[in-house]
């Protein structure tokens, strides 16, 4: 059982004492839970904290060794609050969990930003998260967020293998398949983790995404960056919790303006009226974490690199229509051509990597 | 066709007809009068046989209803395994015959329906019934029935109706080398479709008596319905969507099976049901197949119809009466009736994945088989499916008026609904966008159905000759049913690279490849280009959907 609890413990942790932190919480949950809250009100720091959560006794600690054996088959490493692996901003921000379950490199030594939004985001939505998130991405900035389906999934999608790279926050433990399209093998979850990427979760290996859960690792995703930006979510948009502990914990706030008749603006719209800056591109986003637009990804070169291999017929309507996706019918019926000529352009375009097409139609892969 | 006025025949015409025949009979039956009143010695009657035929399904065998008198109560009793229809038939026969002024024996009658192994359904069996009845009561001589097959419903008063199945019936007879066919008129001109049978039309029971005994003339054989090009919509009433147009044109060269995917209102109905006036029109011989599959379902043809039959079952149709099915021997379903048109099927995602499955091994062999405990049959199905879906659960997905309220792993499950075995089969998918208002009220932007189905026309005639020339069986000789052996030599190998590195490129699997390739070829005929080049390749690359979840 040791072995498993070695295995496990990141680098500068106490296997021994994190064998009995989880064994305390599977034993009961409520007590350290309502423990933990009041040493850290107390003004106690993490270390002192999971010292005064040991100090009870406990009586079961059946299950633990199975949660340890968990994690280790998943290659996943766990990190007590005060550890040296835990990161120090969760620390400072002052909303360190007890343990904190990990995979891949966190990248803490960059900045950060997070993208959030709606799960049920528009062709718009995505195409702006993704956008943002290439070009913070080649910044090197990290981009974090929450792992969902919608407006997270293009966040992620679009900074792996750049720079920065991308941290995922489990609303669930690291042995719950959710949001299913993304925990399959081949799936976003194993992307990330392909391309050095960190999925992290303050739950143990079994707990399902409740609510609650998917609430409270809002905000870790805000003490993560250094920015929050809202791309798209509605009135009642989980987004807006991360704004709001964002802003409780000082850090800058953004909102994606979007379509004033689609209720996916809802979110991004009363953050803006509450005084949250503007996104308007990658530049802003930048800007708020005192980053600038990496030059290398702006040049001429790349410009034409995105689309030079286009007809002008097709170039046009598609730049035009940039960051959304263009319906592969209104690009026919708008080009005045024989759809099977424009299909077959299309598809060279497609092979070429110059666009992408999917259920809502053609976009081009790059920034024009 | 004379139908028998009835005013001419009175009684006692009917009374000469009958001692005439008994007298004939008598003599060479011990001198007795079989249809003077009973009694148990006359039970030994002459043997009367009429030819009948058993259908299973569109084949069927030539059976003989044999009618002898026998002692016992007056009835008429059918052994040789009838059902119940047939089983009723008796009390029809008896009623009709007295009505129609023939007087029955007060004894028993027995018609045995030999070979007494093959089960007996359906109504039609009245009429050789009352036929072999009638000829053992003595109203006829046993010789008029030689070579003769009949088939239709004895009404109570002695009228006849037609009975479902009367084409395949007739053919049927033709094949078994039947000399005449005694029909109801009503259903003549069906039978009369069937060339080299001699029919005859009769109206009643005494018209049939009296034609076959020969004291009336027989009445002139009736003409064939006349072949006919039903109405259908035109394509010129469809206002833009130029991509789904040039998609249901190489579907109709090709005869590929199509997705349509689209907002609701965007137009795949309309598109899927101008589909049957480009496809090439029917030759009689396939008129024939697409009547005789009606006939079985008991649509009379009135006229020979040569567009190709559309058939759009609603979503909720179950899987028999999809493919076909019942107790007993199944009958044919939608996509048998179906059978050298086009089978649409609207909404798709809502059909229970169940039901498309059971098309699966239909569409690939052209034909379903349907085992019952007391039979098998084949009824064809070469057909070309069309399927329509909306885009996601609230069908605005890609719109851009109206923005979709499905999040995207609802879109995904949503889709994951049609992928699979049967997906596998459908070449052709094809996006449809809503029309935008000024396409709408603007003035009429397409071709007709004429020209569209006349450059069809050209590119299945050169794909036919292509295949017949490469020895491919005539009835495979669409580009969705060649061998991908075959098809790969007729697509240049520079084009054949181009779709190897593009389905590698856009992650597909490797059963695309050659599903492209059919519609490259399909595109290349309608380009009359011998050899399917790039171009050809890149265009069917693009009429694949990506089902999965938006690739973001």
């Amino acid at each position: 059982m040791s072995d498993d609890w070695t295995a496990v413990a990141a680098a500068g942790t106490d296997p021994l004492r994190l064998a009995r932190v989880v064994a305390r919480a599977v034993a009961d949950r409520r007590g350290l839970e309502a423990g933990w809250r009041t040493a850290r009100r107390a003004g106690r720091s993490g270390s002192e904290a999971i010292g005064d959560v040991l100090s009870a006794p406990v009586l079961v600690d059946d299950g633990a060794g199975a949660v340890a054996r968990s994690w280790a088959a998943a290659g996943v490493r766990v990190a007590l609050a005060g550890d040296p692996s835990m990161p120090t901003r969760l620390e400072r921000h002052d909303v360190v969990p007890p343990w904190l379950a990990m995979t891949g490199d966190l990248g803490m030594d960059r900045r950060a930003v997070a993208i959030v939004g709606s799960r049920s985001a528009t062709p718009y939505g995505t195409g702006m998260a993704a956008w943002l998130a290439e070009a913070a991405g080649d910044a090197g900035v990290r981009v974090v967020s929450g792992g969902a389906v919608g407006i997270d999934a293009a966040g992620h999608q679009a900074s792996l293998a750049r720079p920065g790279g991308t941290t995922v926050v489990l609303g669930c433990g690291h042995g719950v398949a959710y949001p299913r399209p993304h925990a399959t093998r081949g799936g976003l979850f194993d992307r990330v983790g392909a391309s050095g990427g960190a999925v992290i979760s303050e739950s143990l290996p079994t707990d399902p995404a409740r609510p609650h859960r998917v609430r409270s690792r809002n905000r870790l995703i805000a003490a993560l960056a250094d920015a929050v930006v809202v791309v798209e979510g509605g009135e009642r948009s989980g987004s807006l919790i991360t704004a709001s502990w964002a802003a409780d914990l000082g850090i800058p706030v953004l909102g994606v303006p979007g379509d004033v008749r689609a209720t996916g603006s809802a979110a991004p719209h009363h953050l803006l009226r509450d005084g949250a800056a503007v996104c308007a591109g990658p530049a802003d986003l930048l800007a708020a974490v005192g980053q600038g637009l990496d030059p290398s990804a702006t040049t001429d070169d790349d410009r034409d690199r995105g689309v030079s291999g286009l007809p002008r017929w097709l170039r046009v309507p598609l730049v035009e229509a940039w960051p959304r996706p263009l319906p592969t019918a209104t690009l026919v019926d708008g080009s005045g051509r024989r759809a099977g000529e424009v299909l077959a352009a299309v598809t060279r375009a497609q092979v070429g990597g110059l666009v992408t097409r999917d259920a809502d139609g053609i976009r081009l892969c790059r920034r024009p | 066709m004379t139908p028998v006025d009835e005013a001419d025949l009175t009684v006692a015409d009917l009374q000469v007809v009958v001692s005439d025949g008994t007298g004939a009979d008598g003599a060479s039956d011990d001198g007795r009068a079989p249809a003077a009143s009973g009694s148990a010695r006359r039970a030994r009657g002459p043997l009367a046989r009429a030819g009948a035929v058993a259908l299973t399904g569109l084949s069927g065998d030539l059976v003989h209803a044999e009618a002898a008198i026998a002692a016992g109560l007056p009835q008429i009793r059918i052994v040789g395994l009838p059902d119940a229809a047939v089983r009723e038939s008796a009390d029809r026969v008896r009623l009709g015959c007295q009505r129609s002024g023939f007087s029955l024996p007060e004894t028993k009658v027995v018609v045995n329906l030999a070979p007494a192994g093959i089960r007996k359904s359906g109504p039609g069996f009245d009429l050789p019934v009352a036929l072999a009845v009638l000829a053992a009561a003595g109203h006829l001589a046993p010789a008029d029935l030689d070579g003769v097959v009949a088939m239709g419903e004895v009404g109570l008063d002695g009228h006849l109706r037609g009975a479902a199945g009367t084409l395949p019936a007739a053919t049927t007879a033709r094949r078994v080398g039947a000399g005449r066919m005694v029909v109801p008129i009503d259903v003549a001109g069906e039978a009369a479709l069937v060339e080299g049978l001699d029919v005859v039309p009769v109206g009643s029971l005494r018209d049939a008596v009296a034609v076959l005994a020969g004291t009336i003339a027989c009445p002139a054989r009736p003409r064939p319905p006349e072949p006919v090009q039903r109405d259908v919509d035109d394509l010129v009433d469809v206002r833009g969507q130029a991509l789904a147009r040039r998609g249901i044109e190489i579907a109709a060269a090709g005869g590929h099976h199509v997705l349509m995917m689209g907002p609701p209102g965007c137009g795949k109905s309309m598109l899927a049901r101008r589909l049957p006036g480009i496809l090439p029109g029917l030759t009689p011989a396939e008129a024939l197949e697409v009547a005789a599959v009606r006939s079985i379902v008991g649509v009379v043809a009135t006229d020979l119809d040569l567009r190709p039959p559309f058939r759009a079952p609603h979503h909720a149709t179950s899987t028999a009466g999809l493919i076909g099915g019942g107790s007993g021997v199944a009958r044919p379903g939608e996509l048998s009736r179906a059978h050298r048109g086009v089978l649409f099927l609207d909404e798709v995602l809502e059909t229970p994945r169940s039901t498309l499955d059971a098309l699966r091994e239909p569409l690939e062999r052209g034909e379903v088989v349907l085992v019952r405990s007391q039979s098998r049959v084949t009824y064809p199905a070469r057909v070309q499916l069309v399927v329509a879906a909306n885009p996601c659960p609230c069908g605005h997905a890609g719109s851009s008026s109206r923005p979709c309220r499905c999040r995207p792993d609802q879109v995904a499950r949503y889709r994951g609904r049609l992928s699979g075995p049967l997906l596998d089969r459908i070449d052709l998918h094809l996006e449809l966008e809503p029309v935008s208002e000024d396409v709408l009220v603007g003035p009429s932007d397409g071709e007709s159905s004429a020209a569209v189905a006349a450059r069809v026309r050209q590119a299945r005639d050169v794909a036919a000759s292509r295949w017949a020339a490469a020895d491919v069986p005539g009835d495979r000789r669409l580009n969705r049913d060649v061998d991908p052996a075959r098809l790969r030599q007729t697509v240049s190998a520079t084009a054949q690279r181009r779709l190897a590195r593009a389905v590698q490129a856009l992650g597909w699997s490797a059963r695309t490849f050659d599903r492209c390739l059919r519609v490259a070829r399909t595109i290349a005929d309608l380009a009359a280009s011998d050899v399917a080049g790039a171009d050809h390749v890149d265009e069917a690359i693009a009429y694949r959907l990506d089902t999965g979840p938006r690739s973001t």
